[in-house]
């Protein structure tokens, strides 16, 4: 549909072409278009109702993923064509999507105010919203979330659950009274760390094989395994198991905001990831390299930064997470007491602190392979 | 002329054909051609190699095949079992009422599989339907009746139910009843009428009946997911693994196109062994 706007735009547009001499069958941008390829949340009429207002006429169209490599997968299959914004984990953007020249910079004078809202860790800008060479900004943050793995502290207490770490599940105790939640990604990184190992450094041949006992022992020891977050956190509410391996505030949060405070995500004291044993997933979202882009892009990331936006990324359906937009009173000021305690806003700054970004798992095809057998062999 | 005739229906079935192979076949021969690119690349344009296939024996998928297939055999051996005093009442018996059960099993297509397993993943949980009326009734400690192979099957018999029983049923109702009679008055048994009359002309429709949920059953995975908790691994979920976290399109289109190849070879063999037109009642 042709309102005014666009109809204006067009024939100023067309005027502009025609006194510059540039042909007119020249490609327009998409200005009525905006395609978003994103984690659950931002897919949500609530966050993109008020963007579509502000561009009426404008398509915004938004499509959650199931994975990181399910999203990325999509650009790599030629999909740059279609999207506009990807939204990912941190170790995509700066190691694989960038160096492959499917995403491009962002405008850095445009997105440095911004900053100064951003939760202290966030602040400096967070490296990896940049590329390797720390030039170009290549994305901005939101989202993150502690992830290690969840107790029901009914069962096992948040202290010792925290003293002692990932070791909890080798326990002969905890045989068939834990759940493996398939994030296959991430268990590879703490199956490391109950290898004594650092996931984010090349391993060796011994190294190896410890991982692989390890995995063995946790598959081994698992009662359930499954990639529903729901279905898990039922699991645990009813009694079949009492942890799951892994797990944070991203999986914990719709328990605890339905009022089972007792689900719980633990982020160990210590541990072989530079003396961390937790991990901390960062959603970086980036502008796609689209051979025909949307000037949208750009202003739907600034938009997604406003203190409302912010919340409404925060409390979507699905998951509750905190964002890095806390760190603005504005935002802060729109959670209530329950929403903090659903998100450990009560533990959120000792639990980054004793984590680790996530990073792209140094050997991770080796070690997924030996993880995929372990789980075959179950 | 006969020529020129064949010739036209070439020519008319020629879109159709073309769209088909489009949309049917090229997908196929995508996956064909990346199981026999080097692992993890993106492109076809590699030389061609057979690391997957050493991949396949080297690292033990022939477990998780020979479950899937395994799975897929019980499955198939239980829905027959079930299936065919329902389907031979259905044919020969209720009369009218047939149609009421009939609706009865489509209706249950009407919603999604993933959302029927999970009405039977609240029965069946820790404290759900069954094990908590149970505890409540008996006063004992019930645990969860999820998270273990048996239940896997269970959800496969029932996902794939109606795709046993309305084969069943047609290939029940090609069986003349005067013949059954005449066996009858002739002496034989019950069971020999069975083997020998029921079972040899009832055959195509069980034919059909048991491979739609074999070929269904082996590609399954979401009732080893929401209802087995992953108890074991099946091949379609080694072949989602090996496409997203493992980012490895190439072994991924390995372990496909073994499957393909097995299931699409025993649908072939089954198929070149019974009288399709028999059963779609095209019989001159």
């Amino acid at each position: 549909m042709i309102d005014r706007r666009t109809m204006l735009k067009g024939s100023a547009g067309l005027a502009a072409a025609g006194m510059l001499g540039i042909p007119s069958f020249s490609r327009a941008e998409r200005s009525d278009e905006l395609n978003i390829l994103c984690w659950e949340g931002y897919n949500t009429d609530e966050v993109l109702d008020p963007f579509r207002a502000m561009h009426p006429g404008a398509k915004v169209r938004a499509e959650s993923g199931t994975s990181d490599p399910d999203m990325i997968n999509k650009l790599r299959a030629g999909e740059t064509k279609v999207w506009d914004l990807i939204n990912v984990n941190q170790p995509w953007a700066q190691n694989q999507l960038y160096p492959e020249g499917l995403i491009k910079p962002l405008d850095k004078a445009r997105f440095e105010p911004f900053f100064e809202t951003l939760l202290p860790e966030f602040r400096g800008p967070y490296p990896l919203a940049l590329d390797k060479s720390g030039k170009q900004l290549i994305g901005i943050v939101q989202r993150f979330g502690p992830f290690s793995f969840v107790v029901n502290t009914g069962k096992i207490s948040r202290a010792m659950a925290e003293d002692q770490g990932y070791k909890l599940f080798l326990d002969p105790g905890m045989k068939e009274r834990y759940g493996v939640l398939t994030y296959d990604n991430w268990n590879i990184i703490h199956m490391c760390m109950v290898a004594d190992l650092n996931p984010f450094e090349a391993l060796n041949d011994p190294q190896f094989a410890k991982f692989d006992t390890a995995a063995k022992a946790i598959f081994g020891g698992a009662k359930l395994l499954t990639d529903d977050l729901v279905a898990m956190n039922t699991a645990l509410i009813n009694g079949e198991i009492d942890a799951y391996f892994t797990g944070g505030t991203y999986t914990a949060s719709p328990a605890r905001y339905d009022g089972q405070s007792q689900v719980r995500g633990i982020t160990p004291k210590s541990g072989p990831a530079g003396g961390k044993g937790g991990v901390v997933w960062v959603e970086v979202t980036s502008a796609v390299n689209n051979p025909d882009p949307s000037p949208l892009a750009s202003d739907f990331l600034a938009y997604v930064q406003g203190p409302e936006a912010s919340k409404k990324v925060a409390f979507t359906e699905g998951t509750y997470n905190p964002v890095a937009q806390m760190g603005s009173k504005d935002v802060l000021d729109l959670f209530d007491k329950d929403e903090l305690d659903a998100i450990q806003w009560d533990s959120l700054n000792e639990e980054m602190a004793r984590s680790a970004d996530y990073q792209i798992v140094a050997s991770y095809d080796r070690l997924s392979d030996i993880y995929n057998a372990a789980r075959r062999a179950r | 002329m006969e020529r020129i005739e064949e010739r036209q229906g070439l020519l008319s079935a020629l879109p159709v054909l073309i769209l088909l192979g489009a949309i049917f076949l090229a997908p196929l021969l995508v996956v064909a051609g990346f199981a026999f690119m080097p692992p993890k690349v993106f492109h076809l344009a590699h030389l061609p190699s057979f690391e997957n296939f050493r991949i396949f024996f080297d690292q033990g998928y022939h477990a998780p095949l020979l479950r899937s297939l395994g799975m897929a055999g019980a499955a198939t051996v239980l829905l027959f079992v079930l299936c065919y005093p329902l389907a031979y009442g259905m044919a020969k018996i209720f009369g009218r009422f047939s149609l009421a059960i009939t609706l009865a099993v489509v209706a249950t297509l009407f919603v999604s599989e993933n959302i029927r397993l999970f009405g039977w993943v609240l029965t069946l949980m820790k404290g759900g339907m069954l094990p908590g009326h149970l505890e409540a009734w008996t006063g004992l400690e019930m645990d969860g009746l999820l998270y273990n192979l048996p239940i896997i099957v269970l959800g496969l018999t029932y996902a794939y139910f109606p795709f046993m029983l309305f084969p069943l049923v047609q290939g029940i109702s090609m069986v003349p009843d005067d013949l059954r009679l005449a066996a009858s008055d002739l002496g034989a048994s019950r069971l020999r009428i069975f083997l020998e009359i029921d079972l040899p002309l009832a055959m195509p429709g069980i034919v059909v009946g048991s491979l739609l949920t074999f070929v269904l059953a082996a590609g399954a995975m979401a009732e080893s997911k929401l209802l087995g908790g992953q108890a074991v691994i099946v091949m379609a979920d080694e072949i989602e693994t090996a496409f997203t976290y493992g980012q490895n399109w190439p072994l991924g289109s390995a372990l496909a196109l073994i499957l393909i190849l097995i299931v699409g070879g025993l649908a072939i063999l089954a198929l070149s062994k019974i009288d399709l037109d028999g059963i779609m009642g095209r019989r001159s």
